[in-house]
């Protein structure tokens, strides 16, 4: 007999309206859940480095638990052995011993009360763990591609047979902490998949083999864990449709879908499809990979499988997870990062209050963070791994003060609504007629930078639900700022443009990153860009797609250093794709008639040809700031205009600075 | 150059002479080189020294050489493609372009079976550096040699295919050239 642990009526919503796939009920196993949303696991590195919960990730998960309004809510996955090999975050919860016990139960209760439904993981980490010691561990001693990663150590049949059993018993902990649901990550280099995998798995004891026997390791961990778990705990496996590791001989798209069918068959209730691996060379969930574009091997697990499947890659927006539910791809709807820049992203949906969603940008900084042992942190979320620290939320000021924001860019707009949300009334200028600053120009470069600018959209509205007054068009000069003394003034002017340092900077063939993308002003084929960072590359990937040859030139020693690694190696991909050289450590010596002469950071010189120079290098913007003090105004500069940097840097200044004008 | 306006605050650099460039370049390219061995033979002396009396220096310089195979082979595990074809040939080039970073003048010879390439060292700057340091020929052989089976072991499990590789001649011995050859054992 099926039965539901809450009791959601969502008929007066007007998501529910707008989305009724999503926000209809679904039966795994034998649980009904209230609507087809489910949180995904996530690492967090919040919890303690011996594998103890923490308020910090108590608090993390219980706020993505009232996010999918009685949803699945999933906590991140356990390790389950004493000696960590299985440990793949420093942060990451542990569970081999009873004594993880009252840790897990208290992000169950967390759960619970946000009236969610709870789901437990189990991640051994495989040859993506040993996070903490000398070795991590796996089938075989396949060598690491990635040098981050430790060496393997190829497990013993008694070793296995040991991780099986720790997978049991971790899922009794998890029952008696009181999860409703049961769930095994076996995906992208975690132990299970590692068995999986022809790529890893080379064993020719009855744990390899052919794809079967290599599948022996993942069934004999399900029917255990079925068999201590009982019947009316749903049980869910994550598994790849596709490792995308052909190129190293990994799994055939066809063995992935018998993988499905032997968990199937061995017991589960509903499958995860995902994609790709940690060492597969293509890229899955970056911004340059189109919404949707993983559909179609959710649809193809689908006809191969009875159970319910879900996916969760770049499938961030719930009208194409109801339009993906209603045509038969995906059974429900799980997303991750999503709910890291917008905890309350379903909720949101499901109130019609599309427009409050501040939308993950998919750059990677939250993977990039965890894979250097730092604690969770979101590019777009201020409050992202702060749901504990009260002060880190908006508070009614003491004192209701008239500001003046200058700058409508991304910077400027997070302190206004935050400053509003306060109780402020705040006024936002910009010499531009629309809001958004250097995101505008952002927008331009190709591969969905344009999605950049959704943050603006969400200011916009919490602008104009907090009745944030917007003077566009409008310059903010000394005397205004003198003539009107308001009570705070927080200057977010965007950075400028460094002024060319090398001989022929005055020519009229050097030209501003603006003036190239809009192209206001002439431009030959031969572009050389001063500038190394991001604006530059964008402004690169830009001009090489309208044909110009194009070289960076730039004084940081790796280009992209104001990028984050996780993201970083898909623009070296793209400016070697598209054909622009790149010059690091280096800078523009002289600048002539069809020729720049470059200069390395130790003195050698290189020609290069060159109708036109770009300046993408920046600088600081110090404009207005002597008014504000002569004036013994409060003033505040947040953004570029400190230290160019980029939307991350602009989004967590204005939040901080609107927390404390 | 096009005559350029000229700025107080911008000095005009000097003309742009491509030879002097190239041939500093060359040059710096060329002491580098030489520092990797230097940096070598001087670790090496280092651990026979701290191994004390007795120490077994061929096995301290075979380790040595081991652990730089190993190395060699994690920078060359993210370009081995299976999906590709001509895995031998794609592997013999990553040898070639190793050994010519560090200044070998060494090409691939194809072979009329697809699965055997050769590696033509026609120079190499490791025997003189042998010599200057007072090593043996001997021991040159024998730990480039062990380098280059030991990246290949590494490479061959990582692809799960059966590479093997061996020494034809050697330079240290006399013979004029280093030719090793790579082929793909049959399953």
């Amino acid at each position: 007999m099926a039965r539901q642990i809450y009791d959601w009526d969502y008929s007066n919503y007007p998501g529910a309206k707008k989305y009724p796939h999503v926000f209809s009920p679904i039966q795994l196993g034998n649980l009904i859940i209230p609507n087809r949303i489910k949180y995904a696991a996530t690492e967090d590195n919040l919890n303690s480095h011996d594998g103890f919960v923490t308020d910090e990730d108590v608090a993390y998960l219980r706020l993505r638990a009232q996010g999918v309004a009685g949803g699945i809510c999933t906590m991140q996955g356990v390790y389950m052995d004493e000696r960590r090999y299985g440990q793949g975050y420093v942060g990451q919860a542990a569970a081999w011993d009873d004594k993880f016990i009252p840790g897990l139960k208290r992000l169950a209760d967390a759960i619970h009360a946000e009236r969610a439904v709870a789901n437990y993981q189990l991640m051994h980490c495989g040859r993506v763990g040993g996070v903490e010691t000398p070795f991590c561990e796996g089938p075989s001693a396949i060598p690491q591609r990635l040098r981050l990663f430790k060496p393997v150590h190829e497990m013993s049949t008694e070793e296995i047979e040991i991780s099986i059993q720790q997978h049991i018993d971790a899922a009794r902990r998890g029952v008696e902490a009181g999860f409703d649901i049961m769930e095994i990550s076996g995906i992208v280099g975690y132990l299970i998949s590692n068995f999986l995998s022809s790529y890893t798995n080379r064993r020719t004891d009855e744990y390899g083999g052919d794809v079967y026997g290599r599948c022996k390791f993942m069934t004999d961990i399900i029917r255990g864990v079925r068999k201590e778990i009982g019947p009316d705990i749903p049980l869910i496996i994550r598994i790849c449709a596709w490792e995308q590791l052909d190129d190293v001989g990994g799994n055939t798209q066809e063995e992935s879908m018998i993988v499905y069918q032997e968990a199937e068959k061995a017991g589960v209730d509903s499958i995860s499809v995902t994609v790709g691996w940690q060492e597969s060379i293509v890229p899955v969930i970056s911004r340059d990979i189109d919404f949707g574009s993983w559909l179609y091997q959710a649809e193809r697990a689908r006809q191969h499988v009875k159970v319910p499947v879900s996916m969760a890659y770049r499938l961030f927006h719930a009208d194409m997870a109801d339009q993906a539910i209603a045509e038969g791809k995906i059974d429900y709807w799980e997303n991750c990062r999503p709910q890291i820049a917008d905890p309350l992203m379903p909720l949101k949906y499901l109130e019609g209050r599309e427009e409050d969603i501040r939308w993950c940008v998919a750059c990677n900084v939250c993977l990039a963070r965890l894979f250097r042992d730092a604690p969770m942190t979101c590019y777009i979320n201020p409050t992202c791994a702060h749901e504990n620290d009260p002060s880190y939320f908006p508070q009614k000021a003491d004192t209701a003060k008239e500001i003046m924001v200058v700058g409508a860019g991304p910077a400027g707009l997070e302190a206004a609504w935050v400053a509003a949300e306060r109780g402020h009334e705040v006024h936002v200028y910009d010499t531009r007629d629309k809001l958004g600053g250097t995101i505008i120009d952002a927008g331009l470069a190709p591969y969905n930078d344009d999605e950049l600018y959704r943050i603006i959209e969400f200011h916009k509205a919490q602008c104009d639900q907090r009745g944030v007054e917007f003077h566009l068009g409008e310059e903010v000069t000394a005397e205004m700022i003198e003539d009107e003394l308001p009570d705070a003034v927080i200057l977010a002017t965007g950075a400028t443009m460094s002024t060319p340092t090398f001989f022929g900077g005055d020519g009229d063939n050097v030209i501003t990153l603006k003036e190239a993308l809009y192209e206001s002003k002439p431009m030959g084929d031969n572009i050389v860009i001063w500038g190394n960072k991001k604006p530059a590359i964008g402004t690169a990937l830009a001009l090489a797609k309208r044909g110009k040859k194009v070289t960076l030139v730039g004084k940081e020693r790796t280009v992209g250093k104001d990028i984050n690694p996780s993201f970083r190696w898909r623009y070296n991909m793209f400016l070697r794709q598209n054909g622009v050289v790149s010059y690091n450590d280096c800078d523009i010596e002289q600048v002539g008639d069809g020729q720049a002469i470059l200069i390395t950071y130790d003195g050698h010189r290189v020609p290069v040809t060159c109708d036109t120079v770009v300046i993408g290098e920046r600088g600081p913007n110090p404009a207005l700031k002597d008014v504000c003090r002569e004036n013994s105004i409060e003033f505040y500069q947040i953004g570029d205009c400190v230290v160019p940097r980029g939307l991350s840097g602009a989004v967590h200044d204005g939040y901080k600075i609107g927390l404390r004008v | 150059m096009a005559e350029v306006q000229e700025r107080p605050d911008v000095k005009r650099p000097k003309p742009f002479d491509a030879e002097a460039e190239i041939t500093k370049l060359w040059a710096k390219c060329q002491s580098a080189q030489d520092e990797i061995r230097r940096t070598f033979f001087q670790c090496r002396a280092a651990a026979i020294d701290m191994a004390g009396d007795g120490a077994d220096e061929e096995a301290v310089t075979l380790k040595a050489w081991e652990m730089k195979g190993k190395d060699t082979a994690k920078s060359y595990f993210p370009r081995v493609r299976l999906d590709k074809p001509n895995l031998v040939e794609n592997i013999a080039k990553l040898f070639v372009s190793s050994w010519r970073n560090q200044g070998a003048v060494v090409r691939l010879q194809k072979s009329e079976n697809p699965d055997e390439v050769f590696i033509v060292w026609e120079r190499c700057p490791w025997p003189t550096a042998h010599k200057q340091y007072g090593v043996s020929m001997a021991l040159d052989v024998a730990g480039c040699d062990h380098a280059l089976q030991t990246t290949l072991a590494d490479v061959a499990l990582f692809a799960n295919r059966k590479l093997k590789i061996e020494t034809v001649k050697a330079i240290p011995r006399g013979e004029g050239a280093c030719v090793r050859r790579l082929w793909l054992e049959a399953e």
